[in-house]
């Protein structure tokens, strides 16, 4: 299909008589996001690994970028970019010296280096050594590696875990940046709020099984079984309401009464969708 | 392993060759140039005023020594060590999810270390104070280079067994003393000595030998190990390789 990125079909994988992917579909388009969210352990990075040409499926096909994963081979790598914990920078390197190498491994101009520093807010870092960096500059050094060479396809594994919320936030607005760009992101996290933020669809992974796939909006609506509002009242009390015929009743009578501050609806989060679909929580 | 790209080929010989002078792995060379400069004033001084000639046999000796430490522990350690290093600190993985080859970062990681062990031996040939013929110096880098060539891939092959640079170090220093020890002792006894004839350092410290008595004539015998050598040590190579890149540690 055009525009079709990534597809998986039917892949499984098990290390010797575990099974630790089983049975997954799912695709990618240009400037799309697509979130594998699951619990440790659920088979995540296994799946980036196997997307990226590191690791072979045990049946089924994945096609990264038309190509088959089994023909992989390292000319891939001009078109793609990976972001995982593996990802090391040269710690003795400075800064710009890391980008440099890359840049020039990648036939890419130099002049890039400077601005792509200046995007990931390390421009004056530049001289640092890499080894020195704290762990948010040395993930944006990463992540801006792994986009030097403007990359069709984006692989991140869990790229804010451990991070503080306001590198998170610097990383998320990059993202949604690059997303515009059209660059296709494939992003693994166990972390809701940052996949119901970024993603255009989210794959729920639970050992080893993809349990929901949609946008993060569908599922939790499709899991909005129990309606709640959430009410402010003038006086400063208040109510929650459910979508029963007497709590309607006394909802709009409040409306009409003009007493109601704020009025909020509670949609589940993924959080709560994935507690029902599996009986697990996330962390 | 597949083509060479001369960009990326090019990005990794610059980076591996840099990293050579860093304090970690310029000591190696610098060490074995010092240890024969050591020797010869040692020797020197031992054998009277200072100023008489030493005699060839001690002269082989302390050139010798450098020559062989130089060929075993840069080879080894800075190709070993340094790919050690790169799976330690997950810049490997880095480099092969960048569209960078097998091959390419073979060629990368192995051609300066060579480049710097030739060059180190020419050097301690001068500060030695040999004078060499033309046919002399011909030998002398002719054999030098394929003895860098064996403990290059040497080196290789033991820093794709070991996961990180302890590992390496523990797992190259008993290859090490034996290529260094074996042939400096090797007038001690004929086994010595006949073991010391197969390895790469023995048939180096002949040469050495022959090169100060004045004597170029290449060692047929001596070459044909050489050269079998590096057959082992590329086919030994490969075979760890195919099985697992260079991540087998
Ligand atoms: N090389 C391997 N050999 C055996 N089992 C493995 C191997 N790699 C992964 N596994 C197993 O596969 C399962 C999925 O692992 P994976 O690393 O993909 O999880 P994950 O979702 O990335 O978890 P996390 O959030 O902790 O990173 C785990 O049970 C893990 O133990
Ligand atoms: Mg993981």
């Amino acid at each position: 299909m055009i525009n079709e990125y990534i597809r998986l079909e039917h892949i499984s994988k098990s290390f010797g008589e575990t099974e630790v992917l089983k049975d997954l579909n799912a695709s990618l388009h240009k400037g799309e996001i697509l979130g594998f969210l699951g619990p440790s352990g659920a088979g995540k990075t296994t799946t980036i690994r196997i997307l990226t040409g590191q690791l072979k499926a045990t049946q089924g096909d994945a096609y990264v970028l038309d190509t088959h994963v089994k023909n992989i081979d390292e000319s891939i790598y001009e078109q793609i970019g990976i972001v995982t914990d593996q990802s090391g920078v040269y710690e003795r390197l400075s800064v710009y010296d890391n980008l440099r190498y890359f840049a020039r491994i990648h036939g890419v101009e130099l002049k890039h280096v400077e601005e792509l520093l200046t995007r990931v807010g390390l421009l004056e870092h530049k001289k640092k050594p890499a080894g020195k960096l704290s762990k948010g500059q040395a993930q944006r050094l990463v992540l801006a590696r792994a986009v030097l060479h403007k990359p069709k396809v984006l692989f991140l594994d869990e790229p804010t875990s451990g991070l503080d919320p306001s590198t998170a936030q610097d990383i998320h607005e990059l993202l949604l940046e690059l997303k515009e760009e059209g660059m296709a992101v494939f992003l693994t996290t166990h972390n809701m709020e940052e996949a119901t933020k970024l993603c255009d669809h989210v794959a729920l992974l639970n050992k080893g099984e993809i349990v929901e796939y949609g946008s993060p909006e569908e599922l939790c609506l499709r899991y909005n079984r129990d309606k709640q509002y959430r009410v402010l009242l003038t006086d400063g009390s208040r109510l929650v309401l459910r979508q029963s015929p007497e709590d309607v009743e006394q909802l709009s009578r409040l409306l009409q009464e003009d007493r109601v501050n704020s009025l909020h609806s509670c949609e589940p989060t993924l959080e709560s969708v994935f507690l029902t679909v599996t009986g697990r929580t996330l962390q | 392993m597949k083509g060479i790209h001369k960009n990326k080929l090019g990005a990794v010989l610059e980076m591996k060759g840099r990293a050579l002078f860093s304090k970690n792995f310029i000591i190696m060379p610098l060490f074995s140039i010092g240890i024969t400069l050591l020797l010869k004033f040692l020797y020197q001084s031992m054998g009277g005023n200072g100023s008489e000639a030493l005699s060839n046999t001690l002269l082989a000796t302390a050139l010798g020594m450098g020559a062989v430490m130089n060929i075993t522990m840069t080879g080894i350690l800075c190709t070993g060590m340094a790919l050690a290093e790169e799976k330690e600190k997950h810049t490997l993985r880095a480099l092969m999810t960048s569209s960078v080859n097998g091959l390419e970062f073979f060629l990368g990681s192995i051609l300066p270390v060579v480049a710097m062990m030739l060059a180190v031996n020419a050097m301690i040939m001068v500060v030695a104070g040999v004078s060499l013929s033309l046919t002399g110096w011909a030998l002398w880098l002719g054999m030098s280079l394929l003895c860098a060539t064996v403990s290059g891939v040497l080196g290789m092959i033991l820093g794709i067994c070991a996961k990180d640079q302890v590992t390496a170090s523990t797992v190259s220093t008993v290859p090490m003393l034996i290529l260094v020890l074996v042939p400096s002792f090797r007038g001690l006894n004929a086994t010595l000595n006949r073991i010391g004839g197969l390895l790469f350092t023995g048939v180096l410290q002949n040469m050495i030998q022959d090169l100060v008595e004045g004597k170029a004539s290449v060692d047929v015998a001596g070459l044909g190990v050489i050269l079998g050598e590096i057959v082992l040590a590329v086919g030994v190579f490969l075979y760890v390789y195919r099985k697992n890149g260079y991540d087998a540690g």
